[in-house]
């Protein structure tokens, strides 16, 4: 079997990725978009495009049936559906299968059996993966969760039955504050995935998340690519990842690979699937749960594997035979892969959704921006803040860490506040460079990465007061009102002219 | 040469004067006692590319409700800039900005999902008041200091705007 025309169920940087796959596999492309995406990069990238709904994801992207309709009369055989949104939602893959469209992930009951975290902890359970204690199916009332969380001891986590992407997630350290959090993670929860059912398991002192790989086909073969470290991250999403792990060395990736490889044999896995676990200073591991999906950090792992996962995901789900054995797989060098996202590291890591007035990527060697977006371009406030993956390889991790430094210096965004600042923070930050991470790195050093120098004050104001001494020339000297600018000039009428 | 425009400049509270002479990407810009021959030029919108005594700097400026945010060099500077004339007579009698105000406004639009407070009510630094919803994540506003709600004007389900007066303390 081979596919011809794939409909990409997504919007962003994730559309944009699995739309180049096609491209270079010779795959006709069909996008979606709601009412907010009319102008987003995934639409002008596809071959064709088709309109599903207004903004909101619950009437659009998250809606199966329109969906599904918009793939068959658009003529594809095959979903793509990236990550978030309906990736990890049996049902869709079910009404794919029933129109007779091939989907692009696991079959429905591998994914309603590592999908729901708490049928996962129980099949783990079963297979004698190490886990962090806690509860094995979703709580079902507030008095439940007080006394499950007293069981197990505070501090707890909540997270997300269906959930992933730190969505639906919270630390609760006491009872009073139980209430709150369980209310906060289950609006969460069912504004992101269509469920709001939550669980708790303990919460880990100074863990680490290194997560695995892993590729399954439909021939019973499964493999491992290593592990990603996403121990930087922020409200319990990830912010920095890395392929390898600093904390991990050969015989702790083959111990974890073969877990994860148990796991998803043992779900009937197909398709490229992530298996998490925290990792404690003694090198323990536990598992935590399976995102059933292409992560979005998936690109660390492509730089240091050299194998294209969403291509192996395509020729998967065409019902191809992994072209690799576990022997095949090697690790070189060191990858890293920093979120660009519109929000303000400084105020609480608000949103903050506007236009791209200007943006200028990194390039140069070794160097990889994996984008939604594009100068000029309106940041809906509807949807997650991710502008853009920058991933970057290097020999080693100094240098992969030297060139990450290199490249975030490089990169400017103006309209929106990003992560760019902290992150270029924390990429030159000691204990970062000495490898030493933990899930609760970020909030401990961020009061310090806020301090500036202030070695280039004069600099900020020359710029400052330039651009308004421009601003007060160009008012003075502008041209009557009845000449009103074109629309599409107008966000680049004031201060200099380009040279 | 015409004579220099005048600014008052102001970052962390700290307020400068800076003189600014020049035209068409060629500037002398003086701060306090150091001047400074500037070769500016627009690279992209607001993104300026700067040479200092050949000395290349690249700085991105976006304006931000009347002050502008300033990043260059790997720091980042909020810094507000206007006419000196106009800074005399806003600040004329040391009443610069009046009384502390002492309401809350939305940070960012979105859905208000719940108002966590009542009129009356007595709250401490650190409570939540308000709960937006906004780029899937439930946001959460907190008093910042102790204080009894006087008005509530917003409700659960509305929409907001940056900006928008949400909760007044008495």
């Amino acid at each position: 079997m081979k596919i011809k025309k794939l409909l990409v169920a997504n919007r962003g940087e994730i559309a944009v990725r699995v739309l180049r796959a096609c491209r270079e596999l010779g795959i006709a492309t069909v996008a979606v978009f709601s009412e907010a995406d009319r102008e987003a990069l995934h639409v002008q990238m596809a071959d064709e495009a088709y309109p599903i709904g207004p903004a909101p994801a619950t009437e659009s992207y998250l809606v199966v049936d329109r969906l599904v309709q918009t793939a068959r009369r658009a003529g594809a055989d095959a979903v793509h559906p990236g990550y978030g949104f309906l990736s990890e939602n049996p049902s869709f893959a079910e009404a794919c299968a029933a129109a007779g469209l091939t989907f692009v992930g696991p079959p429905a009951a591998a994914m309603r059996r590592m999908g729901s975290k708490t049928a996962a902890r129980q099949l783990a359970r079963e297979l004698g993966v190490p886990m962090v204690p806690g509860a094995l199916e979703a709580v079902a009332s507030d008095v439940e969760a007080a006394r499950v969380a007293r069981e197990i001891g505070y501090p707890v986590m909540l997270k997300a039955a269906m959930g992933g992407g730190g969505k639906g997630m919270r630390l609760v350290s006491r009872e009073d504050d139980l209430t709150e959090a369980l209310r906060a993670a289950r609006a969460e929860a069912g504004a992101a995935f269509g469920d709001a059912a939550v669980y708790l398991e303990r919460a880990v002192a100074e863990p680490r998340h290194v997560e695995i790989q892993i590729l399954a086909d439909a021939h019973d073969n499964v493999i491992h690519l290593g592990e990603r470290e996403c121990s930087i991250q922020r409200r319990h999403q990830k912010l920095i990842e890395e392929c390898p792990s600093p904390l991990v060395d050969a015989s702790l990736r083959a111990r974890m690979g073969e877990a994860a490889c148990r796991l998803a044999r043992a779900a009937g896995y197909v398709n490229a699937g992530t298996v998490e676990f925290l990792v404690d200073a003694e090198r323990n591991f536990y598992f935590l749960e399976m995102n059933t999906r292409l992560q979005v950090e998936h690109p660390v792992t492509e730089m240091v594997t050299g194998v294209d996962l969403v291509h192996e995901q395509l020729r998967i789900a065409a019902g191809a035979k992994l072209a690799l054995t576990q022997s095949d797989v090697t690790w070189r060098g060191w990858a890293i892969e920093c979120r660009i996202n519109a929000e303000d590291p400084f105020a609480g890591w608000l949103p903050s959704p506007g236009t791209l007035t200007g943006l200028r990527a990194p390039s140069g060697p070794w160097v990889r921006d994996d984008s939604g977006a594009y100068e000029g371009y309106t940041v809906p406030r509807w949807y997650d803040t991710l502008i853009s993956k920058l991933i970057v390889w290097g020999a080693d991790r100094e240098a992969a860490c030297d060139r990450m430094a290199r490249a975030l210096a490089e990169y400017r965004v103006v309209g929106v506040r990003t992560t760019i600042p902290v992150l270029a923070r924390v990429v030159a930050h000691p204990d970062f460079r000495a490898g030493r991470l933990s899930t609760g790195f970020l909030e401990r050093v961020l009061p310090a990465l806020r301090a500036n120098e202030s070695r280039v004050l004069p600099i900020a104001l020359i710029a400052a007061v330039l651009a308004e001494y421009e601003r007060g020339r160009h008012e003075a000297a502008a041209p009557p009102a009845d000449t009103a600018p074109s629309a599409w000039r107008a966000a680049g009428i004031r201060g200099w002219s380009r040279p | 040469m015409e004579p220099p425009v005048k600014y008052v400049a102001t970052v962390n509270d700290e307020s400068r004067v800076v003189d600014v002479t020049g035209t068409d990407g060629r500037y002398r810009v003086a701060v306090g006692d150091d001047v400074w021959e500037v070769d500016a030029r627009l690279a992209a919108q607001g993104i300026y590319s700067l040479l200092i005594d050949g000395v290349s700097y690249v700085a991105d400026v976006t304006d931000r409700d009347g002050a502008c945010v300033v990043e260059v060099g790997g720091e980042w500077y909020e810094i507000t800039v206007e006419e000196q004339t106009r800074h005399i007579i806003r600040t004329r009698g040391g009443a610069a900005g009046g009384p502390r105000s002492r309401t809350l406004t939305a940070a960012l639009p979105g859905k208000i999902s719940r108002v966590a407070v009542g009129v009356g009510d007595a709250v401490r630094a650190g409570d939540t008041l308000v709960v937006i919803e906004a780029m899937k994540m439930e946001n959460e506003f907190k008093a910042t200091g102790p204080g009894t709600v006087a008005e509530v004007r917003v409700e659960a389900g509305q929409t907001v705007n940056a900006g928008d007066v949400l909760i007044v303390m008495a």
